[in-house]
């Protein structure tokens, strides 16, 4: 979906984790400045404690829709807050993210 | 003497009341006022259960919900959507420090898994545990599990399917692409199978409920008591059922 502008964007993308689970993203972003806007992670994957992926949606907000900038931050946000992920990983989350700009 | 510890029977509850039901007994015993509990359990209206991080509206079609009196509920568990239908419902809740628990995430669920295993097996059912969080019997897929830890507390919940109806179960949920919907609903039947298909006969709650009694006695060489839900319990329920799982907030949340 495209709004008006063609600045602000929406986006989904599904994108199966490799040995991992199936992940489904809703992304708003910024189209010139590649930030992102707004971001919902959903999936069948596994996060402990479970409150975490709203801070990890939280976090992600003005983040640079970029492949190395998206794993380190998704990475430090893991780190820091000691989430475990089952079927899901900084790298899968960001091409799951990256996915939506396709 | 063996570890005792309690065993709950509670058919034909609703989603709302499972969940709050779980959960309860988790806030409970990360207390100390229960020992570990393992509870078997059928749900009444049968029910769709989605994983927490999942969006409601993109897994499960409302409408047909609503037009085969098939209710939903969100989990405080991961993992994916479970039509709850004809099955047996299991749920472990037991302190993350107690000994028979591995601190691994992984490493448990294969433990727990395994005294569905051993259930399986008291029913001539062979089948093996397979990460993520499934056991498979024939190859296929017949029981399907999701862990929490809260409170340094592990609520282990699955399924054991008696018997299943691939199309009506698909017929509930959302599928991406309606013109795929045949061969998704073919996939599924090859990855899916039952008590009922494995046997060749229907088994009844109580039987599957009798040999997965002791699955888990086996497996984590304890005795499972017969008992009844604490008053704190109880009034748990009620409070989780009536302000989280039966409400829009928590079942859309996402």
């Amino acid at each position: 979906m495209v709004n008006k502008c063609n600045i602000k964007m929406q986006s989904q993308s599904t994108y199966k984790v490799p040995k991992g689970k199936l992940l489904k993203i809703f992304l708003e972003y910024n189209e010139k400045s590649k930030l992102i806007d707004n971001l919902k992670i959903t999936g069948d994957f596994f996060a402990y404690p479970e409150e975490s992926i709203e801070i990890l949606e939280y976090k992600l907000k003005n983040a640079l829709l970029k492949r190395e900038i998206l794993i380190e931050k998704i990475s430090s946000i893991i780190k820091e807050n000691q989430i475990e992920f089952i079927g899901l990983n900084a790298e899968g989350l960001a091409e799951g993210i990256l996915m939506c700009l396709k | 003497m063996k570890e005792q510890w309690r065993l709950l029977i509670t058919e034909n509850n609703s989603a709302y009341s499972n969940m709050a039901m779980d959960r309860a007994e988790l806030v409970s015993i990360s207390k100390g006022k229960a020992p570990p509990t393992v509870r078997f359990f059928t749900w009444k209206p049968r029910a769709i259960s989605i994983g927490y991080f999942q969006s409601l509206k993109e897994e499960v079609d409302l409408d047909a919900c609503k037009n085969l009196g098939v209710d939903y509920v969100r989990r405080i568990t991961g993992g994916g959507a479970v039509f709850h239908d004809k099955e047996l419902t299991y749920s472990i809740v037991i302190p993350e420090s107690h000994n028979q628990i591995p601190k691994n995430i992984m490493e448990s669920y294969g433990r727990i898994c395994g005294a569905i295993v051993k259930g399986l097996k008291q029913l001539d059912i062979e089948s093996s545990y397979v990460p993520i969080n499934d056991i498979i019997a024939d190859g296929k897929k017949i029981s399907g599990n999701a862990q929490t830890r809260k409170a340094k507390t592990v609520l282990q919940h699955g399924t054991i399917l008696m018997d299943v109806d691939v199309e009506e179960m698909f017929s509930l949920l959302i599928v991406p692409d309606e013109k795929i919907r045949d061969k998704l609903i073919s996939d599924v039947k090859q990855r899916v199978t039952s008590v009922k298909y494995i046997l060749g006969k229907d088994i009844s709650f109580e039987d599957i409920a009798d040999a997965m009694k002791i699955g888990f006695e086996e497996e984590f060489n304890i005795e499972l008591n017969n008992g009844t839900f604490t008053d704190e319990e109880i009034e748990l329920t009620n409070k989780f059922e009536k302000d989280f799982f039966s409400t829009e907030e928590w079942n859309h949340r996402r």
